[in-house]
């Protein structure tokens, strides 16, 4: 069973599951890989037939402390290749450390998935900012997001609280993934599960996204103009959906 | 006057208040649109490269005063605007479901009298807290002059209030801002201080100081600064390089904006507030201004060498945060790794280290990076210089200037 390419199924709890069973089995994996994978001749594909475990994230959280196993969830929604790997080595090291895991930055698993979820976490904070909504002519609130990770699902607590009385949606345009919030509850479905009615925008859309292309090329001050700071704090991979940067692109 | 004119004469003349924090609120949504967030949210950058997270506007730019660096003083021939409050609510509200803003920055010319323009102020913001049921962050800048019952009224209103000290010396402040007086900004920022509560100006008070208009040198500049974190508890003091936007015998002729002094200055500011530095350690009668070439902490490390070098092994926090190349976050990290292992110069750039700056004031286990007969000023500052001057940036703004 060692040096095997281990396949699971696409979730977190799956893979959660699988590291358990691998390192209470002893199995060291060569690979861990999700069902999208495609295998080379030289891969030993093996997938196990595990019984979930539905108390999975709880039985984690209090083996390894809270904190290493939000990091572990962050690292997981990176698009990083052999982030699971890093994850089954993270989580083997977590087991003897604890919260004091985040002290070893000399063990290359540590180090690595720490950077991956700065990467991750920090991308998501971007995002609360950067996300433009579009009022549609019914008027719930729309916006289009192609973020490198998958953080769709870790910004919405935010837009839940600030617009609590909207109804909202956000698309990943890159992953199909669709967040639905109809002032209650915050549902996620696939694109094609979903239609919107109307994509038409609202009398007043225009009017106010032009008062805010207005707002924002008189804000910047000439004398100052400075292309450099502006791309470190935006890249251009950002710019797509934002409306005032539209003429610019 | 059509809206969108409206907008953009007023952003104009807001745009040289440097405040862009969002920050520090815990405000919670009060059952209609809107919240804070404790971190502050950047929600655009400018071509300037400035962070906008606030609606900065000024609610007139007409103004009874006369200050020499203003845009807006009185004997300028610019057009005048003023919002209504219905305007500036909308504008905000409208903004604000988009996710286009944190919410907003609002200052204002003297219209009338110090107390008339307050009002108008507090009747904006309180449409637009109650009818709206706005609950996201507000900025308002406190006009100097106006009665301490109306600095309530908008202090319980807002997240942050603060007032502009404008320039460091009483002597500046004559000069140039003749209708202006010092005494009145320091009330202001006063009563925020003793006053404040969970609900009055909950995300604190902060102020701007512009320079280059005046003589100053950095070490006034830093003086007051200093100064002012301690009497009056700041959040944030600003700078602002002066542009130059008025032509006036009194005012010097500056080509550009001072923008490295500037950049000097925030330097020294974080290491005042952060890294447990005096203002004496960076600056005093006989070097009264800041080494353009070398940042502050960098220069009081070389003027310092008796210090260093230091073993990062072993050496305590504050002096950690003495070391050019490591900051707040890497000097924590530093003491928690070094618990559990001996750190060597790789793992320090793991941590976040800049090595290329640190590794001439650090050991490792008691090993210098090269052979420690090379620990001398000149060798070390020349490299320093060497590497603030990194020739990838200046090939990217000239190839910038051959495309203009």
């Amino acid at each position: 069973m060692n040096n095997a390419c281990l396949i699971y199924e696409d979730t977190f709890i799956s893979l959660l599951n699988l590291i358990a069973y691998l390192v209470q089995s002893k199995i060291k994996p060569a690979n861990i890989k999700n069902t999208k994978y495609s295998p080379t001749l030289l891969d030993n594909i093996i997938k196990l037939e595990i019984e979930e475990n539905e108390n999975i994230v709880k039985t984690m959280i209090e083996s390894i402390g809270n904190a290493p196993f939000r990091l572990m969830y962050l690292v997981f929604l990176s698009t990083v290749e052999n982030k699971e790997l890093i994850l089954y080595y993270f989580y083997l090291n977590a087991l003897k450390y604890k919260e004091k895991i985040f002290y070893h930055r000399n063990l290359k698993c540590v180090d690595k998935a720490i950077k991956i979820a700065n990467y991750v976490s920090h991308e998501s904070h971007k995002y609360k900012g950067f996300v433009r909504f579009k009022d549609l002519k019914n008027h719930i609130l729309y916006a289009e997001i192609e973020p490198a990770n998958d953080i769709l699902e870790i910004i919405t607590p935010h837009f839940k609280t600030r617009l609590k009385n909207e109804y909202w949606i956000i698309k990943d345009v890159k992953r199909k993934i669709v967040a639905i919030y109809d002032k209650k509850k915050v549902f996620f479905c696939l694109e094609e599960e979903f239609t919107l009615k109307t994509t038409l925008e609202s009398q007043t859309e225009m009017e106010f996204s032009e008062l805010w292309k207005i707002f924002y090329k008189t804000i910047g001050i000439k004398d100052r103009k400075n292309e450099r700071c502006r791309m470190n704090f935006m890249p251009k991979r950002f710019w797509k959906y934002m409306k005032e940067l539209e003429d610019e692109l | 006057m059509e809206l969108k004119e409206k907008l953009k004469i007023l952003a104009d003349s807001a745009k040289y208040d440097a405040s862009c924090s969002s920050s520090g609120s815990k405000r919670k949504s009060n059952g209609g649109l809107g919240n804070t967030a404790f971190s502050g949210i950047c929600h655009s950058f400018a071509s300037d490269g400035r962070c906008i997270s606030l609606l900065k506007i000024l609610m007139t730019n007409c103004c009874i005063f006369d200050c020499k660096y203003c845009l807006n003083r009185k004997s300028n021939e610019i057009k005048r605007a003023i919002f209504t409050p219905e305007e500036v609510c909308t504008i905000t509200f409208n903004f604000y479901r988009r996710n286009y803003i944190e919410g907003l920055f609002l200052s204002s010319g003297i219209i009338k009298s110090p107390n008339y323009t307050m009002e108008l102020m507090i009747k904006t913001i309180t449409l637009l807290r109650k009818k709206y049921h706005f609950g996201g962050y507000i900025h308002a800048k406190a006009i100097p002059g106006s009665s301490e019952k109306l600095l309530k009224e908008l202090g319980l209103l807002v997240d942050r209030l603060s007032a502009n000290v404008e320039l460091p010396t009483d002597s500046g402040l004559k000069l140039l801002a003749p209708n202006k007086e010092a005494k009145k900004v320091e009330t202001i920022m006063k009563y925020v201080k003793e006053n404040r509560t969970k609900h009055f100006v909950p995300a604190g008070q902060s102020t701007q100081m512009i320079i280059g208009a005046t003589k100053e040198r950095d070490l006034d500049i830093l003086n007051k600064s200093a100064s002012m974190y301690k009497n009056h508890q700041l959040k944030r003091v600003f700078y602002s390089a002066y542009v130059p936007v008025n032509q006036d015998s009194l005012l010097p002729a500056l080509e550009r904006p001072p923008l490295k002094r500037e950049n000097r200055l925030y330097q020294a500011d974080w290491l005042l507030r952060f890294y447990n530095f005096k203002v004496s350690d960076l600056l005093d009668e006989n070097n009264p201004n800041f080494n353009i070439l070398i940042d502050p902490k960098a220069d009081y490390a070389l003027r310092h060498l008796e210090e260093f070098p230091k073993e990062v092994n072993t050496c305590p926090y504050y002096e950690l945060l003495k070391v050019p190349g490591i900051g707040v976050k890497s000097a924590k990290r530093i003491l928690k790794a070094r618990q559990v292992f001996k750190l060597t110069f790789g793992d320090l750039k793991k941590l976040g280290v800049v090595i290329k700056r640190a590794k001439y004031f650090i050991t490792c286990n008691h090993k210098y990076f090269i052979d420690s007969k090379l620990f001398q000023k000149d060798f070390i500052e020349s490299n320093l210089v060497l590497e603030e001057k990194n020739p990838r940036k200046k090939t990217y703004e000239q190839l910038r200037l051959f495309n203009e």
